[in-house]
């Protein structure tokens, strides 16, 4: 009873769970144009994910996954459906997730091996692995109700079903870390524990031991999505949009959202996107005014781009942009491979590279 | 030769036997504009105050254009052509601005309207924006100090004393307040003008005069003086490489986000304002005022509260949090150092010890069912020496404190508290240059142990000495960042007015 009325105040008040409000891009986040500045790397037809072994960057491109030496790019592997997530196994082979439904070894002493289900539930939305130095394989599964595409339809109607399971190499073993998440996506190894990315909670989860989903990195102003090891200690964690208080509100309105999702095509929905500015019909252009032509950087983001560095403690170090007026959105991916930092920015079916040595020069000193 | 019009002759004021000014020979000429400087305690505004009529002088002269007088009461001095527009402001805090303004001046019938619409001619001549039918106990510092300033103005005085008028005006409004300074000297009124900084001393004096523990030390023209000669006298040694003057080369890195305001709203003071404090860092909080800066900051401390509706989250380690009164913050870790210090900061009949425990208690509640002492006495005295409080004793009245060491009382009495962030308002208002110093040596050495801490200032060199970050608002939110490594006070003024 006081719990629901809470809530109705709440309601009425905008605040507590119902406070549409929406974090700062401050401190360590703060604002920059270093992805839009970065160089093009690659373009591509559909590249879905990056992986590295240390000295070749692998793509998921389509149904292929690509390795680059230097700018040459060879097919590695080839598949009969869309890859959704990749990985180097550490002793050699790849670990890919087929369009969300089944996780496959191709290559290397467990060549062939494959899961489509964990827990008796079916792999829906697998959208990120992770190979473990101790022979495991930790997978997101983004949402139990929608598949791997329709993850704004996820956001939308507040799944809440996303998990992460850990697989046996070895054994061909599979169990679930845990459930019930808001859509997984992305996953580390942090020493003996497993981080996991949360993209509608907002946060970053630690798992292991007495840990049962400590938020290492919480309250983001954004949508955080894929997680990679950074070659000095700690992590780059990217972000596929940022929030905005528009969707915020959306969110937080059922009969709208309800409404909205069953008579206008998804395209056009108030909700985030990874690439923006392909038509006039498209929510939020009322908030991108132009100033005497130029698209104002601070405007209420439909898409953006984001990379995060963070420690091993998981504090943000430092961050790269995409604002919105720029073009490198939906970043999805990053590995650092010999001292370069190549980032999918799946929006605009790009691979940027940029050079680590000189971002944290210009960022920290 | 011209006559004075205020000459002081040996003039001497002591209190329970301790001389604050001592043999001071003082002559203020006609049309001039005469700087008093020196560090707090010097006795600057003991000297204006009895040219006020707000003290008597124990012994020694006082002349008005040649005649012996003795004014004992403000009105008296008034009567004589010597108005003070005094530091901390003496408005009737329940009155609006024009019924203070007019104060004194009423007649048997008063029309309101009437005069709601002579003080908005007069304050608009005045170029101050101020609303004349705001009650004053809402107004900022600053809007406070102009109708100080006005209220002088409009009792066509010959003798103006300002006690510290610039130090919560922005930069504009300084420079209104320097024009009208020159336009009373066009019109032939004399201006006594104290002040701790030292540049608008040599901006806008014809002479200075420099106190130093109650002697007066020199007086000389404005260009005989150059900031070194001046710090030199103040202080018998030379401090200018201490002070302000020195920009940061060095950051330290942001630890953990202690706490984080999101699309905070207060009436139309605050407008949407996000922020975030790190612990381990000093964040620089610069901006106009009435660019809802203290304003934020205040909602955080519980010191004021946010809008009732969507008003935003303030959040502490990612919790979100709602003070309806300063009480729960101190709890869990939130103090917040006034920027007007004698009105909200101490008691200013209780001792300095009884302060500062006062502080402990607010903290531990009903933890402490009987009043010790001895816990008085033993955290009084810690903090007395960590913040160097120049008392005679702790049982000294707050009030008896010279503003640095009551500054110094009033962080002392957060401090007490251990606080996780602390916000600093304005912490070097009305502070002597040697206090100055020790503020940010303490503040310095917070962020240095982990604390968040928040420094809010309208002085720029201040934040920009102090700042690991630098948060500029305008317009009720914060519209700029810089890092301390990458602020210019170009950059941080332009992001402030455009």
């Amino acid at each position: 009873m006081i719990g629901a009325l809470r809530t109705l105040t709440d309601q009425l008040l905008g605040r507590g769970a119902a406070a549409i409000t929406v974090p700062i891009f401050d401190g360590a986040l703060k604002p920059n144009q270093i992805l839009e500045q970065a160089e093009t790397f690659a373009e591509l037809e559909a590249p879905e994910d990056l992986a590295t072994d240390g000295t070749s960057l692998f793509v998921a491109d389509g149904a292929c996954v690509l390795r680059y030496d230097d700018d040459t790019a060879t097919t590695v592997a080839q598949v009969d459906r869309r890859i959704t997530g990749v990985a180097n196994l550490p002793r050699g082979g790849l670990a890919v997730a087929l369009d969300g439904t089944e996780v496959r070894v191709i290559g290397g002493p467990h060549d062939g091996r494959n899961w489509t289900s964990v827990a008796g539930k079916p792999l829906t939305a697998a959208n990120a692995v992770c190979a473990t130095v101790d022979g495991r394989l930790l997978v997101t599964d983004g949402s139990q109700t929608q598949p791997y595409d329709r993850w704004c339809h996820d956001l939308m109607s507040l799944g809440r079903s996303g998990r992460i399971v850990e697989l046996g190499l070895t054994d061909g073993g599979a169990r679930e870390i845990a459930s019930g998440l808001a859509h997984a996506f992305g996953t580390a190894a942090a020493g003996k524990d497993v981080w996991v990315c949360e993209s509608w909670a907002h946060r970053v989860l630690a798992y292991g031991g007495e840990k049962r989903g400590l938020p290492v990195v919480s309250r983001l102003p954004c949508y955080p999505s894929r997680l990679a090891p950074a070659a000095d200690g700690g992590y780059w964690l990217t972000a596929f949009t940022c929030r905005t208080q528009l969707v915020e509100f959306v969110l937080r309105q059922k009969a709208y959202r309800t409404r909205m999702m069953k008579e206008i095509d998804p395209r056009y929905w108030i909700a985030p996107a990874l690439t923006s500015g392909n038509t006039f019909l498209e929510p939020l252009q009322g908030a991108h005014l132009k100033m005497r032509g130029i698209h104002k950087p601070w405007a209420p983001p439909r898409s953006y781009g984001l990379v995060m560095r963070l420690s091993p403690e998981g504090l943000v170090r430092y961050s790269l942009h995409s604002r919105v007026d720029g073009k490198n959105h939906g970043v999805v991916a990053a590995v650092e491979c010999r001292g370069t930092l190549f980032v999918l920015a799946k929006g605009r079916r790009r691979i940027l590279s940029l050079s680590v040595a000189d971002v944290e020069r210009r960022l920290l000193s | 030769m011209i006559t004075p019009i205020v000459e002081l002759r040996k003039a001497t004021k002591k209190y329970a036997g301790v001389p604050a000014i001592e043999d001071i020979d003082f002559a203020l000429l006609p049309g001039e504009i005469h700087t008093l400087v020196g560090e707090n305690g010097a006795g600057k505004s003991t000297l204006t105050k009895a040219m006020a009529g707000v003290v008597s002088l124990t012994s020694g002269q006082m002349l008005i254009e040649g005649r012996e007088v003795r004014p004992e009461t403000p009105v008296q001095a008034l009567h004589l052509g010597i108005a003070m527009v005094f530091q901390e402001t003496s408005l009737v805090p329940t009155m609006t601005v024009a019924q203070n303004l007019f104060l004194g001046q009423e007649r048997f019938f008063n029309r309101l309207r009437g005069i709601y619409i002579a003080a908005q001619q007069f304050l608009q001549s005045l170029q101050f924006d101020v609303d004349p039918t705001a009650t004053v106990s809402l107004l900022g510092a600053a809007k406070k100090q102009m109708v100080e300033i006005a209220r002088a103005v409009l009792h066509k005085a010959k003798v103006i004393i300002f006690d510290e008028p610039t130090a919560s005006l922005t930069p504009e409004e300084k420079k209104y307040f320097f024009d009208l300074i020159f336009n009373l000297k066009a019109r032939g009124v004399s201006v006594i003008f104290i002040s701790h900084a030292l540049e608008e001393a040599l901006l806008v004096s014809d002479r200075i005069t420099v106190l130093r523990d109650g002697k007066l030390v020199v007086t000389d023209r404005k260009e005989n003086f150059d900031r070194a000669r001046i710090v030199q006298a103040m202080v018998g040694r030379d401090l200018s490489q201490t002070l302000y003057g020195q920009r940061k080369s060095t950051m330290r890195p942001a630890g953990k986000r202690v706490l984080s305001v999101e699309n905070l709203r207060m009436a139309a003071m605050v407008k949407n304002n996000s922020l975030s404090v790190f612990a381990g860092q000093v964040t620089g909080v610069f901006g106009l005022v009435g660019s809802g800066r203290t304003e934020t900051f205040k909602v955080v401390a519980g010191v004021i509260k946010r809008d009732i509706m969507y008003g935003g989250e303030v959040l502490l380690h990612d919790r979100p949090v709602r003070y309806l009164v300063p009480a729960p913050a101190v709890r869990d870790g939130i103090v917040y150092v006034t920027e007007d210090r004698k009105v909200e900061g101490f008691f200013e009949t209780k001792s300095v010890a009884d302060n500062i425990y006062l502080g402990l208690l607010a903290k531990l509640r009903g933890k402490r069912k009987l009043v010790s002492k001895r816990e008085a006495t033993e955290v009084s005295e810690r903090l007395i020496k960590r913040l160097n409080i120049r008392a005679i004793s702790k049982d000294v009245k707050a009030i008896e404190l010279s503003g640095g060491n009551q500054q110094k009382v009033v962080i002392a009495k957060s401090l007490v508290q251990d606080p996780e962030v602390i916000i600093f308002d304005e912490p070097t208002r009305g502070v002597d240059v040697s206090a100055i110093t020790e503020i940010h040596q303490l503040i310095n050495q917070l962020a240095d142990e982990g604390k968040a801490v928040v420094v809010i200032s309208s002085y720029l060199p201040e934040v920009m000495a102090l700042s690991d970050r630098i948060l500029v608002c305008r317009m009720g939110k914060v519209v700029e960042e810089f890092s301390a490594l990458e602020a210019t006070e170009e950059k941080i003024m332009y992001a402030a007015i455009h």
